[in-house]
């Protein structure tokens, strides 16, 4: 035989769980069971599966792709240099940069950066993309608004401090490690 | 009701010359109105919260858990926002009786309240004719939703409704036949002829009677789950094939009144089963004062039937749906021929014991309290063995 067979040894069926009406009332039980154990558990407040949105939130995974943003280097400017690779990336044209000079070290700048979040599929091609981790995915994941013109998101309100994303590129740098 | 109302003639409260007939006939109205307003539509709603609640611990949930105390006014918000909602029918729709359909659906629900015997002075009407008037009325039901599925003129909407009246027809049988042995064994169709005919301890509940009356109350309380369109019998409404069924294409109040109608069938079915099996509103006669009595009597009542319609919660929140098949198969192949069986062997049974048998009684109640225990203890065995098991961290 070419691939090798596992017996797997099952209990023996019993008599019981062949009859139908014996299966509904075994049925019954276990949910009965469960309904008692959570009542009682509930009560004394011990067993709560459930996270309570907006008092409660879990800490994401830096794995988690959550809204792209832009870093903002320690000198409150964004690290972008307007290369376009991220617009050029971005399967769904949710991004638009328009670059321009100034005089500092990095002579190229985004003058404006938008991103329309209701286009946005979060698939994190332009962090992929981006040669100066300039954009990178948050935890952020609140990002409803009441219009449409709401969800286009602007440079300013894109731009995150480095401090706040050092989970997200620590783990960038550990993927690219290897 | 009608002893007050001669004694407020008497004392001249309408008028130097009233007509009591028409007097009788507002009181009742407005008594009527008051049960619909005060009893019927609150617990029709809030059965709701309650019934999430308990799914949702069976299912190791909260449930709604934001309005009010623990989500107790989820119900209120419920029904404000599908009030608020705007009432659409359809273009192709035939708007008259689709905005009829509702109105019948809860019409059945309501006439049932009337013969409603929540103590031995607490009920709107007595009627001598009371058990088949409540097994008759909710058979507007039938109409209602074949009217609603017909008139949305849409495919899903026409097969729940064809479901439901095909489901409903069957059902009416076995459950009628189910009534038939008390029926024999009281010889009385009045609600509260068949309570008083029972005693307020378990050995005297119809339910332990004889043998056949333990099947005819199972066979009830299965009859009512489909009657009900509940699970495991919900096919007009099967959400994975049918959408929302017969009320596909409702929406707003209209779409409240057939959910409300369905929820306070629920109570209407277990209270069948309490009056004829469960030994209703009997209570020991504790107390003398019989306003005092008529409270207890109306606890026993509430309790017995909140226990049945926990009952069929707990069955919706266990058992998937069944095929059309097996569900007419379960109907027409085993209901309707054991039903028959039952009444035969209940008119033998009351031709050789008139009074009932009480070895028998007590026969059938050790064995009931027997096979509850051994549930439980098995409930409770695989709980201590399964309390590991039921531990787990959600987060990552």
């Amino acid at each position: 035989m070419a691939i090798g067979v596992v017996t797997v040894k099952r209990p023996p069926e019993r008599w019981s769980s062949s009859q139908p009406y014996f299966a509904i009332l075994k049925g019954l039980g276990v949910s009965i069971r469960h309904f008692l154990h959570n009542l009682l558990l509930f009560a004394r407040g011990q067993q709560d599966f459930t996270v309570h949105f907006p008092e409660q939130r879990l800490v994401q995974p830096p794995a988690m792709r959550g809204m792209p943003v832009l870093v903002q280097m320690d000198n409150g400017k964004e690290r972008c240099v307007a290369c376009g690779m991220c617009e050029w990336a971005c399967p769904t044209n949710c991004i638009s940069i328009f670059p321009a000079e100034t005089n500092d070290e990095v002579e190229r700048y985004p003058e404006v950066f938008d991103i329309d979040m209701s286009r946005c599929m979060f698939c994190g091609f332009c962090e992929e993309a981006c040669p100066e981790e300039a954009i990178v995915m948050s935890r952020q994941i609140e990002i409803a608004s009441y219009s449409r013109r709401g969800s286009l998101w602007h440079k300013q309100d894109l731009l995150v401090p480095v401090a706040e994303l050092k989970t997200r590129l620590d783990h960038l740098r550990r993927q690219y490690e290897h | 009701m009608q002893a007050w109302l001669d004694s407020l003639i008497a004392r001249g409260a309408f008028g130097p010359h009233p007509s009591p007939d028409l007097i009788y006939g507002a009181a009742i109205a407005i008594a009527c109105a008051l049960v619909l307003f005060l009893v019927a539509v609150p617990f029709a709603s809030i059965v709701t919260w309650v019934e999430r609640r308990v799914w949702a611990r069976i299912q190791s949930r909260i449930g709604p858990n934001r309005v009010g105390p623990n989500g107790f006014l989820q119900w209120l918000a419920d029904g404000f926002k599908h009030i608020c909602k705007e009432d659409v029918v359809p273009a192709e729709a035939d708007a008259p009786l689709f905005r009829l359909a509702p109105y019948l659906v809860v019409l059945a629900f309501i006439l049932p309240w009337a013969v409603m015997p929540f103590a031995s002075s607490l009920i709107l009407a007595d009627l001598n004719i009371g058990i088949l008037y409540i097994t008759a009325v909710p058979a507007l039901t039938v109409i209602g939703i074949l009217m609603a599925g017909w008139a949305s003129n849409n495919k899903w909407s026409l097969i729940g409704g064809i479901r439901s009246a095909a489901q409903i027809i069957s059902y009416e049988i076995p459950a009628g036949l189910a009534i038939f042995p008390v029926v024999l064994m009281t010889g009385t169709l009045s609600m509260q002829g068949i309570i008083r005919a029972q005693g307020w301890a378990p050995d005297r509940w119809f339910l332990f009677a004889n043998p056949f009356c333990f099947v005819a109350a199972v066979i009830l309380f299965i009859s009512g789950l489909a009657e009900n369109n509940r699970t495991p019998f919900d096919l007009p409404e099967a959400e994975s094939e049918l959408v929302a069924g017969f009320a596909t294409e409702y929406s707003s109040m209209r779409y409240l009144f057939f959910f409300m109608a369905e929820w306070g069938n629920m109570f209407i079915a277990a209270a069948i089963v309490v009056t004829l099996f469960l030994g209703g509103w009997q209570f020991p006669a504790i107390v003398q004062s019989p306003r005092l009595m008529n409270l207890l009597q109306l606890a026993t009542f509430m309790l017995k039937c909140l226990f049945l319609v926990f009952v069929s919660m707990w069955i919706r929140g266990t058992l998937p749906r069944v095929r059309i098949d097996q569900m007419m198969s379960l109907c027409w192949k085993y209901f309707v021929p054991i039903s028959f069986i039952n009444l035969l062997g209940t008119a033998v049974w009351v031709a050789i014991f008139p009074d009932g048998n009480r070895f028998t009684q007590w026969l059938m109640l050790s064995f009931g309290v027997a096979v509850v225990l051994l549930f439980l203890a098995r409930v409770v065995a695989f709980t201590r063995r399964a309390r590991m098991e039921l531990y787990f961290h959600p987060t990552i």
